[in-house]
Order: C-alpha cells, then structure tokens, then sequence
C-alpha cells in the first residue's frame, strides 16, 4: 500500500470518527431530550389524575350532597345509579334490587309521562316535568323533574339523567293557600251580606216606629199638649240618629270587602264633586291652595275620604269666617295631603281616640262617630298614614298620605 | 182620564202594610190593594187569575222564596211577566239593584225612616202608574 493511499484511509478514518462522534452527540442530545420531555409526560399525566381524581371527588360529592334525588338510567329506563336522596325518595335501592323508573309512574299521569320520555329520546332534555310518581311504600308525591341524555364519544345517547325534586309539600302549601283564599273571599262576600240583611232588619223596626208615632200625632191633633210633641219629637231625632248609625256602620263594614277598583282619578275634579255634594254655608270658604294630583284608586273610596274630612271641617266651625284649606306635597313615593281648617279644634287628649269607630267627642245628631274611622280605613287601604294637629279654638289639620 | 189602579202588595211586616193602606186611604182616587204575606201567597193569588193586578209592589225581604225569587219566577211566566213589578225595599245593596234590573223591574223604590218622606214617595208612584196605559 502506497503512502498516498494510507494518507487516503487514514483521513477517511478521521472523518468517520469525527461523524460518528457528531452522531453520538446529536444522540446524546436527542436522548437527553427524550428523557426531558418523558419526564414532562409523566409529571403531566401525574398532575391529569389529580385533576380527574379531584374532579370525580367533586363529583361524587355533588352526587351524594344535592338535596334534590339524582338519578341515571339505561334508555330503557332501568335505573343505574342513584344518589342517597333518590333512594329515600322513590324507596328503591340499587344495593338490594333492581327497578325500572316505569315502576315510578302514577297512572294517571302516564300519558304526559311517556310524552315527556318521547321528547327527552328527541330533544335530548326535558325540564319542568311535573307530575306525581308512586314510590315503593305506594305513597303518592309529587314531583319535578329536569332530565337530560349522557352521550359516548361518537355521541351516541347511553343513557340519561335526571333530578327529581320532591314538591309534594310545597304543592300542598300552595294549594292549602289557595284554598284559604277562596274561603277568604267567601267569608267577606257572606260578611257583606250579613251586614247588608243585619242593617235591613235593623231599619225595618225604626221605620215602623216612625210611622206608629206620626200616626198618633195625626189622629191626636189638637190633644197633644206641649211636652208630648216635644217628646214625640225627640223619638223622631232618635230613631234618624239610630239608622245614621246602622248605615254607618254598614258603610265602614263594606269597605274594604269590595274588589278594589283602580282608576286613574283627578282630585281636583274629585274635589269640585264633593263641593257640590256637601252642603257649604255661606260663611265658609273652602281654598285648594295647590293642584291636585292624579292618582290611582277607588274614586268612590276617595271621594268619600275627602268628602268625610271635608264635612268635619264645616261641622266643626264656630268661627265667624270659616276657612277650609287644602294642600298637598309630592314626595318620592306617596303624596301628603292636608285639609286644615280655623274650627272648634281638637283637644290633645283625644288625637288618638277620634279614629276609633264610635269615639264621636260630639254626641249631636249629626256625628255618629263612624266618619273618621271611615276615613282611616280608607287611608290603610291605600297604605297610607293618618294624624293630626289641632288646638281647641284655633283650628285643625288633617294629614294623610296615599301610596303613589 | 185615571183608572182605578190594583195594587199587589207583596210585603210580610204588619205596619209596612198599614202604611200603605192608610195612605191610599188618604188619597182622592180609588185604589184596591190585594195583600200577600210572602212570594208563595202571591204566586196562588196570581194563578187563580180572577183578580190579575195592575202592578206589583214586591219587597226583597222575606221569608220563604225572596222577592229576588219571586221576581225571576214571575219574569218567567209568559202572561204574567208583563205585570210592572216596583221593588219597596230597605236595601240599598248595589248587589240587589243590579240583579234586579237585569231580571226586569219597572222601579226600585227605597223605604224612606220617615212616613212623610213615605207618603210622599207612594203619592208619586201611585200617581205615575194611574197615567199609565196598562195591559
């Protein structure tokens, strides 16, 4: 072998050595690398199970801790899996037996059953389902069920869920209320009632006595002397004072009872009506000393509010000019109104008893002592409040306020 | 010119049917007044048919079947309902009122406290329904 041919050799040599050397390292690294990223896999995968363990330890314990019963089921509706609140609920337990949700069904309800499986295999939910079931011990409940289907990867349904909450309870609250509501109603109409025959039964006896007296009067005349037509009169007042009475109180018993109506109502024009029904002497005057809202209510219960205060304020009057104003404020959420006026006033040892029925502090013909009770009905109705300022000679206010 | 008007009162209370006896009695023309107790009284009355009245004066109540029954009775029958029937009554329950009308009334009086307000009110009725061509 030449030396020019060593020389080749040799060089080749060097050069595999070199590349080989370059392979081992490339190797080396490429190892190295693999061993990082396995390592990485690993702690990853470590750190995947955690989070699932984690994750169906969450689950399990949403499973368990819902009060409502949870239920999974085979499409057949074979039951596969219950939580604790489910088996004291339907009283199947899969631990011991096997039972289809079928078995569940109150007949009654069976149609509307089987219509709402049919829209669960379509839709793939179903929520709001209620119904009664009939669970193992035959006791009848009822329930409300939200359903949805589980589904493999190639979203296929296996199988569907559901939580059933027991609304037996609540139903029977309600309906208990309901019940309660109606008798409610009832018993004011019959109260209404009785109170509309008590007042006729009750007039019935004056009108007669009205007419027995003015009969003796008639066929008397002439032999009566002074005192006897003083008393027969004096009957007269009586029986006129005994039915304001009745109908007073079959006014203040009737509101209240009725459905309240609620219509837009302008009190200024409310208020020129209550004008033209009361009767005003000529030394009153009656100011409204700003405009008047509208508000929603009763225009009857209203009108009789202003009318009953208003009537107060001139009854009342010993001044020689009387005067009667009215005023309201608008507040956030109600107005105040206020009718003051320059009467008789009001002592303060009575500001609490004039809104009871029957407190009238004037014992004439003309207060029966139901008026302001009237009047502090109304204002409860509208949820309102009601007081007074007052002092004896120098006049009265009213103040009362009405929900806007 | 005014007919000689008969009256079917229908009324339980004693002293409601004097009041309307003493005052006819006052008045100038002639009127005849038929009594009935209760509903059932004045339903035999007005099946006999010898004695049909002018117009009826009908309470609401009062034992038995209630001026409201009787009236819906009466309204059925078909020569009978042609009878104007005015209520006299104390009872000014909107209730009543309404079920009345829808029933069919030819008046819906008031029995007023006071006999003069009484007097007065009859006088008026008694002479509307005098002018009154009837059937």
């Amino acid at each position: 072998m030449s030396q020019i041919q060593i020389d080749i050799l040799q060089r080749a040599l060097n050069r595999e050595k070199a590349a080989r050397k370059q392979s081992e390292k490339i190797l080396e690294d490429k190892s190295l690398q693999l061993f990082n990223a396995t390592q990485e896999l690993k702690e990853a995968n470590e750190k995947l199970e955690l989070l699932l363990e984690e994750k169906t330890s969450q689950l399990q314990g949403v499973f368990e801790n819902i009060n409502d019963a949870y239920l999974i089921m085979d499409l057949e509706g074979n039951a596969l899996k219950m939580n604790d609140a489910a088996i004291e609920l339907f009283g199947y337990d899969l631990k011991t037996e096997r039972f289809n949700v079928v078995n569940l069904i109150y007949k009654p309800d069976a149609n509307y059953a089987f219509k709402s499986f049919k829209e669960l295999r379509k839709k793939g939910f179903f929520t709001d389902y209620t119904a009664r079931i009939i669970t193992k011990s035959k006791a009848v409940k009822w329930v409300q069920i939200n359903a949805s289907l589980i589904y493999d990867k190639s979203k296929q349904a296996i199988a569907a869920q559901g939580i059933i909450r027991d609304i037996t309870e609540t139903r029977r609250t309600s309906e208990l209320i309901k019940e309660q509501k109606i008798e409610l109603e009832k018993s004011n109409d019959e109260l209404q009632e009785y109170a509309h025959i008590v007042s006729h039964d009750l007039k019935s006896p004056l009108r007669s006595i009205n007419a027995l007296v003015s009969w003796i009067k008639e066929d008397n005349s002439g032999k009566l002397d002074a005192a006897s037509l003083q008393n027969f009169e004096l009957i007269e007042t009586t029986l006129e004072k005994m039915e304001q009475l009745i109908s007073g109180i079959l006014l203040y018993s009737s509101i209240g009872s009725e459905s309240v109506k609620k219509e837009k109502t302008n009190l200024n024009m409310l208020l020129e009506d209550v004008k033209q029904i009361l009767f005003i002497p000529e030394h009153i005057s009656i100011k409204i000393l700003n405009e008047l809202p509208v508000v929603y209510g009763d225009k009857v219960k209203l009108q009789q509010l202003f009318q009953n205060l208003i009537s107060n304020a001139i009854k009342f009057n010993d001044k020689e000019k009387g005067l009667i104003e009215i005023d309201v404020q608008e507040e956030k959420s109600f107005y105040q109104f206020s009718i003051k006026d320059n009467g008789i006033g009001i002592d303060k040892k009575y500001h609490d008893k004039i809104f009871k029925i029957f407190h009238s502090l004037n014992k004439t013909k003309e207060s029966t002592g139901i008026g302001l009770s009237i009047v502090k009905k109304i204002v409860d109705l509208f949820k309102g409040e009601i007081w007074i300022e007052s002092e004896p000679n120098i006049g009265t206010t009213f103040y009362f306020t009405l929900k806007k | 010119m005014a007919n000689d008007l008969k009256v079917l009162l229908i009324e339980d209370d004693t002293i409601e049917i004097m009041k309307l006896h003493r005052v006819v009695s006052s008045l100038p023309l002639n009127y005849k007044i038929i009594e009935a107790k209760n509903g059932e009284e004045a339903l035999d009355i007005l099946e006999k048919k010898d004695e049909i009245p002018d117009i009826i004066l009908l309470d609401l109540n009062m034992p038995k079947i209630s001026g409201i029954e009787f009236l819906s009775i009466l309204k059925e029958n078909p020569s009978l309902k042609y009878i104007p029937t005015i209520i006299l009554t104390t009872s000014n329950n909107q209730k009543d009122l309404l079920e009345c009308y829808k029933i069919g009334i030819a008046g819906y009086i008031l029995k007023p406290l006071k006999y003069e307000d009484y007097v007065s009110k009859i006088e008026k009725l008694l002479a509307y329904w005098s002018i009154n061509e009837l059937i």
